[in-house]
């Protein structure tokens, strides 16, 4: 609190002062109690409770090589819940972001096959997920059907086109192939580095946009609407906030970083894979690490960061697990205790943020 | 006026109730008129045929029964939804809001009964909402100067509240109420409609809004309608007084000319016409 401050030199006079924490001389319990009832603070120490776990049970975990597996397990699914985060604050959901996710290399595919060059095609794709996404949102917010439903009819609609253009056959990814040098060593190409398959290429995209949408979130009108939105929709209309496009422009970037992590991950793995149970795998993977992140399905409040950490959090479990050597039927069961408790959690957390009046 | 209490003679007769509609009025003055205003939502008819008029400087107090269309006529007036017929002129001007945002760039703000607050917003978020300021050139808020702008106006108007970062869902109802009408006062509309404004607010909570609302009076720049259920509070804080029935003015009288008591009587005889009504379908 500083004399200059005009909100803390306030006078405290009126009869019905809210009760309000202090805001000086916060002790070192305090700072901790409230990183610990923070959005993020809960899921983030679990997090790190669990590598400090699989670091001292497994000697190859906290290994260069074994971090460079980890990222592989959750940066693309950091972008997917960064997306999902943002349509979850307005109280809506995104389940195409998988038909969208299987779709956009095969499209990528068919226009890069059409002699237009990689970049472009890129671009190309991602333009028409972004109006995928323009179909969601005037679908849920204009003709005022559930999201639930209208994603769910689109992802069921991408996933069996992609199966009727690919005929359900696996396709090599254009731009991913590398070449082999006279002595022997392989290289990556431009574009693959940048799209992918560079090591740290998908972590590089990962946190980019997670700051981007975090700063986007909490630093301008576009975030504040959101927010507004999936509080009270009525007053924020009200208020002359443009609900319907706030809803429809949350599912445009929805859809179109889904279309960039679908490419993203087919350069990577050097193949499109019309696989619509890897996408719903996907689908799921990404709602869960913005719930477990502290986004609430109700709409309201979340947070960018806390996806992160909660992609994060399934990485670091699954990459665990395999290196433990879990067999894969007991894997998804490990995965959902482990889901189910850091819920709890997250409620528990939230209830002792409520009480100490944090937010 | 004289039609008012027309159709309570008619009742010993049994013929059905005489139409209480003031007819349009207009004078040079007039900063915003309308006139035989409808709206309905699919079989109920909210605005029937709602003719009123509001000078410049003036204190205009609307009365009502619940359902009787207070409310839908100020949503209309400020933009949040559209009439089914009738016309509306703004200065002169026809006026034909297209969104809550264009009425506010036209100059006229409203105070919602529900006040359009977000719980989870803080205060100066919400009484920034839809008028946000930015670091000049930058898509970014700038925090700090809405936060000083909104500490300004809240002591402007004598509220005392000692965080704005606060969200306002921590807020009791008064002190909510009073950033509502803030937000109004503060976003220099010429005419300023406020839905109840004192409904959730004690008395000493309430005494301020009504004193706020006779300062802005004094200074004469404002054009005010305002909600009230308090007739006491009518004929202190406003020059003029329309009594909304079933979707049509049926009373357009200044303060000076009227009473509690007359206000009392036209209710009373409200509800002996409705019953009458009633009775004369049954009849049917």
């Amino acid at each position: 609190m500083t004399p200059s401050d005009p909100d803390a030199a306030a006078p405290a006079g009126g009869e019905a002062q809210p009760r309000l924490p202090p805001r000086a001389a916060l002790s070192p319990w305090t700072l901790i109690k409230r990183f610990l009832t923070m959005r993020e603070g809960s899921i983030s120490i679990v997090t790190i409770a669990l590598i400090v776990y699989f670091s001292l049970s497994i000697p190859a975990f906290f290994t260069s090589s074994n971090f460079q597996t980890l990222l592989t397990y959750f940066t693309w699914l950091a972008i997917l819940a960064g997306g999902e985060v943002f349509l979850m604050i307005n109280g809506e959901i995104d389940l195409s972001i998988g038909g969208v996710y299987l779709f956009a290399p095969l499209l990528f595919y068919e226009i890069a096959g059409g002699g237009i060059s990689l970049v472009p095609a890129v671009i190309l794709t991602i333009l028409v997920c972004t109006g995928i996404g323009v179909v969601n949102g005037v679908v849920t917010a204009i003709l005022g059907v559930n999201s639930f439903i209208t994603t769910l009819g689109t992802l069921f609609a991408l996933e069996g086109l992609t199966l009727i253009v690919s005929h359900a056959e696996q396709l090599n990814m254009p731009g991913s192939a590398v070449s082999t040098s006279a002595n022997g060593s392989s290289h990556l190409g431009t574009f693959a580095s940048i799209f992918g398959a560079g090591v740290y290429s998908e972590l590089v995209w990962a946190v980019v946009i997670i700051a981007i949408m975090q700063i986007a979130l909490t630093r301008t009108r576009w975030g504040l609407h959101t927010i507004a939105v999936g509080s009270n929709r009525i007053a924020a209309a009200e208020a002359g906030v443009k609900v319907r496009l706030v809803v429809i422009r949350n599912f445009m970037v929805c859809s179109s970083l889904a279309g960039l992590v679908g490419i993203m991950e087919a350069v990577r793995s050097q193949s499109i894979s019309p696989d619509p149970s890897s996408s719903n795998s996907v689908l799921l993977d990404a709602i869960a690490a913005a719930v477990i992140g502290g986004t609430l399905l109700a709409g309201g409040s979340g947070t960018i960061v806390g996806a992160f950490i909660g992609a994060l959090f399934l990485g670091v479990l699954q990459d665990g697990l395999a290196i433990k050597g879990v067999n894969a039927d007991y894997l998804d069961f490990y995965l959902g205790i482990a889901i189910l408790f850091a819920m709890l959690i997250n409620v528990y957390v939230g209830r002792v943020r409520r009480r100490s009046g944090v937010g | 006026m004289s039609g008012v209490f027309a159709g309570g003679l008619a009742l010993a007769d049994q013929s059905p109730p005489e139409e209480l509609v003031v007819a349009p009025v207009s004078a040079p003055e007039d900063v915003l008129r309308v006139e035989h205003l409808a709206k309905s939502f699919g079989q109920v008819t909210a605005l029937r045929d709602v003719s009123m008029h509001l000078k410049k400087g003036e204190v205009l107090g609307l009365l009502g029964d619940n359902g009787a269309g207070k409310s839908t006529l100020v949503k209309t007036i400020c933009g949040f939804q559209k009439q089914d017929s009738g016309q509306m002129w703004l200065h002169g001007q026809p006026y034909e809001p297209k969104s809550v945002q264009h009425a506010r760039e036209l100059g006229v703000d409203v105070v919602y009964q529900d006040l359009a607050l977000i719980d989870e917003l803080s205060v100066y978020q919400n009484m920034f909402l839809c008028r946000e300021e930015r670091h000049s050139g930058l898509p970014f808020l700038n925090s700090a100067k809405m936060k000083r702008e909104a500490r300004k106006v809240l002591n402007d108007i004598g509220i005392r509240l000692p965080r704005l970062d606060v969200p306002v869902a921590r807020l009791s109802g008064g002190q909510r109420q009073s950033i509502a009408v803030a937000r109004g006062v503060y976003s220099n509309a010429d005419i300023l409609l406020l839905d109840e404004p004192l409904a959730a607010m004690g008395a000493k909570e309430g005494a301020m809004i009504l004193e706020l609302i006779a300062r802005l009076k004094q200074e004469g720049k404002l054009s005010i309608i305002m909600i009230l259920h308090n007739y006491v509070h009518v004929l202190e804080s406003c020059d003029r007084v329309n009594m909304i029935v079933d979707g049509a003015i049926a009373l357009d009288k200044p303060t000076a000319e009227t009473s509690v008591l007359e206000l009392n009587e036209i209710v009373v005889e409200q509800y002996r016409r409705a019953r009458q009504a009633a009775q004369v379908q049954d009849v049917a």
